[in-house]
């Protein structure tokens, strides 16, 4: 009981399992992890208001779907920003070889021009 | 999902890796984490499921932009004060709202008291228990209820007579009070 008392300041460092949340929505959890479970989010303010709004969906299990949706269009969203990365850093690189190339071609030029000159 | 060989590196470890070179593969493992929570989160505020999902797409592309133009301490705490905001700005119809983005959150320091000297502990059980008495009645109830016969909020609701929403409001003040208390006594 001593320990109790001590540790009702202690936060938990745990981080939400999504499969142990969405048991504790569905009411899946034993007194036990119930009770471990609100502790975390007794100490986490994004934890409970997030079991504040997934217990308003209808559906539990469209949450579900909805969140591997969700995922699944995070993961295009990074795919596009990523290719959209690459093909900025090819046509910087284009221009730089493009540049380098012309400052070559103007000395090789000049070059020639200055040697037909001084002949 | 393709996590699974990621389990064991924590969003901090994830966050350097991509800090370190730029990959958004590593946004990709992170971000997953939290999509269930922020879905909760912005179905809180905004009440609808439709603009929920909307909202939680929004915040991703917010969150993705913004880890390019600076670093985060505590992607947890980051995280939630955006998508906070970002309904709070939906609800008010998109106009500015003045709420400081504070990207170096402190996080709650870890209360855990050393147990290892006997006389100082009982003399911090001394200081809790006088502590406790300080809370107002609804407060006490429910850190009993709750840290001491460790209730549930559902048995600690039926208890009291409180909404689950009443339990989970004096447990957290009256942990912030206790914190308050044991601090400065």
């Amino acid at each position: 009981m001593s320990d109790d008392l001590l540790n009702i300041l202690s936060n938990s460092s745990k981080d939400i399992d999504n499969q142990k949340l969405m048991d504790y929505l569905s009411n899946k959890l034993s007194a036990e992890e119930k009770h471990e479970f609100e502790k975390i989010l007794v100490d986490s303010d994004l934890a409970s208001d997030a079991i504040e709004g997934l217990d308003q969906f209808k559906n539990k299990k469209d949450t579900v779907a909805f969140a591997e949706q969700l995922n699944q269009n995070l993961q295009k969203q990074l795919q596009k920003k990523k290719v959209t990365r690459e093909k900025r850093r090819f046509k910087d690189g284009v221009w730089i070889y493009f540049t380098i190339i012309l400052i070559i071609v103007i000395l090789l030029i000049t070059f020639f021009v200055i040697f037909k000159f001084l002949h | 999902m393709k996590s699974d060989k990621y389990n064991d590196i924590t969003d901090a470890e994830l966050l350097q890796n991509f800090y370190k070179d730029h990959d958004n593969k590593w946004l990709g493992i992170l971000l997953p984490r939290y999509t269930l929570l922020l879905l909760g989160v912005c179905m809180k505020y905004l009440k609808n499921e439709e603009d929920a999902r909307d909202c939680v797409q929004q915040i991703f592309l917010k969150v993705i932009n913004e880890l390019q133009k600076y670093k985060v301490d505590y992607f947890k705490s980051w995280i939630y004060m955006i998508a906070k905001n970002h309904c709070l700005m939906k609800l008010r119809g998109n106009k500015n709202v003045s709420v400081e983005l504070n990207e170096k959150i402190i996080p709650a320091e870890e209360g855990q008291i050393d147990k290892t000297d006997f006389v100082e502990k009982e003399a911090l059980l001394i200081k809790m228990q006088r502590a406790i008495k300080q809370l107002n009645r609804e407060q006490q109830e429910c850190v009993n209820l709750f840290y001491l016969q460790k209730k549930s909020y559902s048995e600690v609701s039926e208890i009291t007579g409180f909404s689950m929403l009443q339990v989970k409001s004096h447990l957290q003040n009256g942990k912030r009070k206790l914190k308050l208390l044991m601090g400065s006594a």
